[in-house]
């Protein structure tokens, strides 16, 4: 049992480090955040992070930067989807002969596991977004041997790798124009929330093409853009500018004019600059920018899809791949990864949930090893072969820890916060519901009040006096329950809450079943 | 006797002060390995230590304590890592504006960090801070605890402020924990949904406490440390009569009472606040008889007492307004007052008539104590004959009211109960 064995001498060291997991981690801190201040310092140094084949996309004309990456995934992904079959440990150990389970209680692992897995660690290579990059590289590519202004509209859902696949963009481009001899673009990045006004991006871009001159106090930043853009005598001899701006819909205003000047500006003959714009709407450059379309030159419009079941088990595998040990079970990253992707394609939320699966692991096994060191105390050697069997048994995340993790993202507070309101805020949302049935949209708290009494007194509880009626409507009003209408002549109420949310909360209770038949 | 008075106050002095002490009763209640306190101390502790950005909503009725166990663990935090940790509160109620919210920002890490803060900085100049600020930080590998109160308030208008904070901490290079406490269960849906794709979906609910945790909590509470300088012999006489009291069963039916109504912690310490303050100091031991006055003067009933301190006229005034309301006009005055007076005069014969204007005597004592009051802000000019009115008491009160009159007049309950 090779896996059982390797497992046992991690467990040796376990038994050591267990009194320093216990205490905290003082010794050990240091040691990490070296390693992050290197791994920043590394970052630093070599913006393009990639170790792997960055070849010049001219040389290879059918694949992608990320080919060679994708071979070997699609193997790993082979192996992983047979040995999925396979219920027994001991042979999911067998199948990956080079990695061996996780040592949760290894702060070291943990930590790497966790930074692997945070949004903020950017992967060194962006799987499956190889074909939008492509059309953005290409687009650019061509416009800047031409010498050309034009602009691109991303567009996506949130969590889709737009703002991420930009930045490779960008440093490919720069790469590519050291590498095929051409002028190296200015780039300027520019997330639109921190304007205070709109206006101020004409502004920004002027600085960044003109750091040195001053602006005269006569012309906007917008007229001196148009007035160096349409003359050649100003223009030519300065550098091709790449603009991407983000969240692009801060920029709209209600005339919607600081979004149209912005696009204008690459259709003027002499413009030089090539406007990348992120957002969210789908069809932003329709409504917002309809001008353009009968000038033809609408923007060129890449959509980021969310992701489906199958890309997120990619990328998640291919966040895994750096360490050397295995975490997850595959069955629980397919259940992340179909859950999330039925829900919205968002990755940073199946990140997110894979990160508070871990942390019930950890959980789990901090209760588990209290119990243990509290009973193998007593019975000595045979529990504690148990024990280790009974670790290695819980050291993978699995189904479970997965499921919980997804409950906990997914699901509301509500149903959990009515189940353990006091019994007379319950009968006032029951009185409630009852009376909503009827059709109507809202009623008055004295109505209310009356419904509530009516029950009240077919259960004989004595009901509670009026101000303290109205003090409960208020607190539930402040939990979003229930909305009470500020103080008009009548204070009007409405139900917030989803009548079958309440329905499901109370029904354990057999006093309100009946009550909401 | 005079000894024990010194005693008895010391002691009532010592209860009093632990009930306004949040640290006390959340100190004893977070014992337990799984209560919201060690979820979170967790949570941000391993943030600390990993230098990883998170962020956490703590959800929960008013009252239920959760600032209270955020205060305990930033103070526990501050002892452990005593240079690794700086904290910045804001709060929804005054900070909802972006720009006052980045200028709060900017002056508390100037604060914390002895820079000096000039107030005409600008919003741009500000945020640029703030993200330098958590650059800096993270390279010197300090994290930044940002408490969030009133969450719900900063999701009004576009949310910058959010927006900045969660998408400085999709960066590798800043140090950040954003912990949002509100009443609001929903209030990450009122996020925009790219700050919600940003937010970690992290949710810590307040739950009120069971009821046995509740019983240890009051006896946890109540009792007096036996070996403080309190006399040894009164204290333990002392815990001795808690003991009987906490296991009575009509104390227990009154702490039920106290729970259906609002089961948040809050409201049980104020309850024993009232208790506590009604102690005999005489004999210097808490009684059930005190607990009892604490409930019903806890849940009074201020109209209910307004009217029975009203005359019979008055009486009449108000079941003719009454009757008005339900005849659904739309506004009505002193005049109208008057004829439905006359006609329930005229209809049933009462004795209780009387002239003009003693009546309008009745209805200004009525104003005064304003179980009616105007509906309009203007028409000062106008006499208060004319001037619209609404009853501020609701038919139920008014009944409950009439009832228990005690020589009200069997017309009345008549009219009211139609």
């Amino acid at each position: 049992m090779p896996a059982i064995a390797s497992h046992n001498s991690i467990m040796a060291v376990k038994s050591e480090n267990a009194g320093e997991v216990a205490r905290s981690n003082g010794g050990s801190t240091p040691q990490k955040r070296r390693l992050r201040s290197d791994a920043a310092a590394v970052e630093n140094m070599s913006p393009i992070s990639t170790p792997m084949k960055l070849k010049p996309p001219r040389r290879c004309v059918n694949s992608s930067p990320n080919s060679g990456a994708n071979g070997i995934e699609m193997e790993i992904n082979e192996k992983l989807m047979s040995a999925r079959k396979s219920p027994v440990k001991k042979k999911l150990c067998d199948s990956f002969k080079s990695k061996p389970n996780w040592n949760p209680q290894d702060v070291e692992q943990m930590s790497a596991v966790r930074e692997a897995l945070h949004v903020s660690t950017a992967p060194s290579t962006i799987v499956c977004r190889e074909d939008e990059q492509k059309k953005v590289l290409e687009f650019c590519k061509k416009n800047l041997e031409e010498e050309k202004a034009g602009s691109l509209y991303v567009c996506g859902c949130p969590g889709t790798g737009k703002s991420l696949s930009m930045e490779k963009v960008k440093h490919y481009l720069v790469d590519w124009a050291k590498e095929a001899g051409l002028q190296q673009p200015e780039v300027f990045s520019i997330n639109c929330t921190s304007l205070t006004n709109t206006s101020e991006i004409f502004s920004k871009i002027l600085l960044k093409l003109q750091p040195r001159k001053k602006l005269n106090g006569s012309t906007s930043p917008l007229q001196h853009l148009q007035n160096l853009y349409s003359q050649k005598l100003h223009s030519s001899g300065m550098k091709m500018m790449l603009i991407i701006a983000d969240e692009l819909d801060y920029l709209i205003t209600r005339d919607r004019a600081v979004l149209h000047d912005l696009f204008m500006l690459t259709t003027f003959p002499f413009s030089r600059f090539i406007l990348i714009g992120i957002a969210n709407a789908i069809d932003l450059a329709d409504r917002f920018l309809p001008r353009l379309q009968s000038m033809n030159c609408k923007p060129l419009v890449v959509t980021f899809r969310a992701y489906s079941k199958d890309q997120i088990i990619r990328i998640l595998q291919e966040r895994l791949m750096e360490l050397s040990y295995i975490v997850f079970q595959p069955q629980a990253l397919e259940l992340c990864a179909r859950k999330v992707a039925a829900a919205s394609g968002d990755m940073r939320k199946a990140l997110s949930v894979c990160r508070s699966a871990i942390e019930i692991l950890e959980a789990e096994m901090r209760e588990s090893v209290s119990k243990m060191n509290s009973a193998s105390a007593e019975q000595g050697l045979f529990d504690q072969q148990a024990a280790s069997a009974f670790e290695f048994f819980n050291s993978q995340v699995r189904v479970d820890h997965m499921a919980v993790a997804l409950s906990n993202t997914f699901k509301s507070p509500v149903v959990d916060t009515i189940k353990s309101l006091p019994q007379h805020q319950q009968i006032l949302l029951c009185s409630a519901v009852k009376f909503f049935r009827g059709g109507k949209k809202d009623m008055t708290v004295g109505e209310l009040n009356k419904s509530y009494m009516n029950i009240c007194k077919t259960s004989l509880i004595p009901p509670v006096g009026t101000l303290e009626f109205f003090s409960m409507c208020r607190v539930l009003h402040d939990q979003g329950v229930l909305k009470v209408g500020r103080d008009d002549k009548l204070k009007r109420v409405t139900l917030k809450a989803d009548e079958s949310d309440i329905t499901f909360a109370l029904q354990g209770v057999r006093f309100f079943r009946n009550c909401l038949q | 006797m005079g000894k024990e008075n010194p005693a008895a106050e010391k002691a009532s002095n010592l209860l009093r002060s632990r009930l306004c002490d949040p640290n006390f009763v959340v100190k004893h209640l977070s014992d337990s390995p799984d209560s919201n306190y060690s979820k979170l101390k967790f949570l941000v502790s391993s943030s600390v230590t990993e230098a990883c950005n998170n962020s956490i909503l703590l959800l929960g009725p008013r009252g239920s304590g959760k600032i209270a166990v955020l205060e305990l663990i930033l103070t526990d935090l501050l002892l452990e890592y005593p240079d690794t940790i700086s904290v910045i509160k804001l709060n929804g109620l005054l900070h909802s504006d972006d720009c006052c919210a980045f200028k709060e920002i900017a002056r508390q890490l100037c604060m914390e960090h002895q820079l000096l803060f000039s107030k005409m900085a600008s919003f741009d100049d500000n945020s640029q801070f703030m993200i330098e600020m958590l650059r800096e930080c993270g390279l010197a590998h300090k994290t930044i605890i940002f408490v969030l109160d009133e969450f719900d308030l900063f999701a009004q208008g576009k949310q910058r402020l959010l927006y900045s904070l969660l998408d400085a901490m999709q960066s590798v290079t800043s140090q950040a924990v954003v912990i949002g406490v509100s009443c609001r269960l929903d209030a990450d849906q009122l996020l925009e949904k790219r700050v919600r794709s940003r937010f970690s979906h992290r949710k810590l609910l307040f739950l009120p406490p069971s009821k046995e945790d509740m019983q240890r909590l009051l006896e946890h509470i109540l009792s007096l440390p036996v070996d403080s300088s309190l006399p040894h012999a009164y204290a333990v006489e002392f815990n001795k009569k808690i003991k009987n009291i906490l296991a009575d069963g009509r104390f227990k039916e009154i702490v039920n009472t106290l729970v259906n109504l609002d089961s948040t912690v809050n409201h049980l310490l104020r309850f024993l606040f009232l208790a506590v303050s009604y102690m005999d100091l005489e004999s210097g031991f808490l009684s059930f008889e005190n607990f009892k006055t604490a409930l019903s003067n806890s849940h009074r009933q201020p109209k209910l007492e307004c009217i029975k301190d009203c005359s019979i006229l008055e009486l009449y005034i108000l079941v003719c307004l009454k009757r008005l309301e339900v005849k659904e006009q739309n506004s009505y005055n002193f005049n109208s007052v008057m004829k439905e007076y006359k006609s329930i005069h005229d209809s049933f014969q009462t004795s209780d008539y009387y002239s003009r204007n003693v009546c309008l005597r009745a209805f200004e004592h009525l104003l005064q104590r304003e179980l009616i009051c105007f509906t309009d802000n203007r028409g000062y000019s106008q006499s208060v004959e004319f001037r619209p009115v609404k009853l501020l008491i609701s038919s139920i009160e008014l009944h409950q009211g009439l009832k228990s009159y005690c020589s009200c007049p069997v017309i009345l309950l008549k009219l009211v109960e139609r």
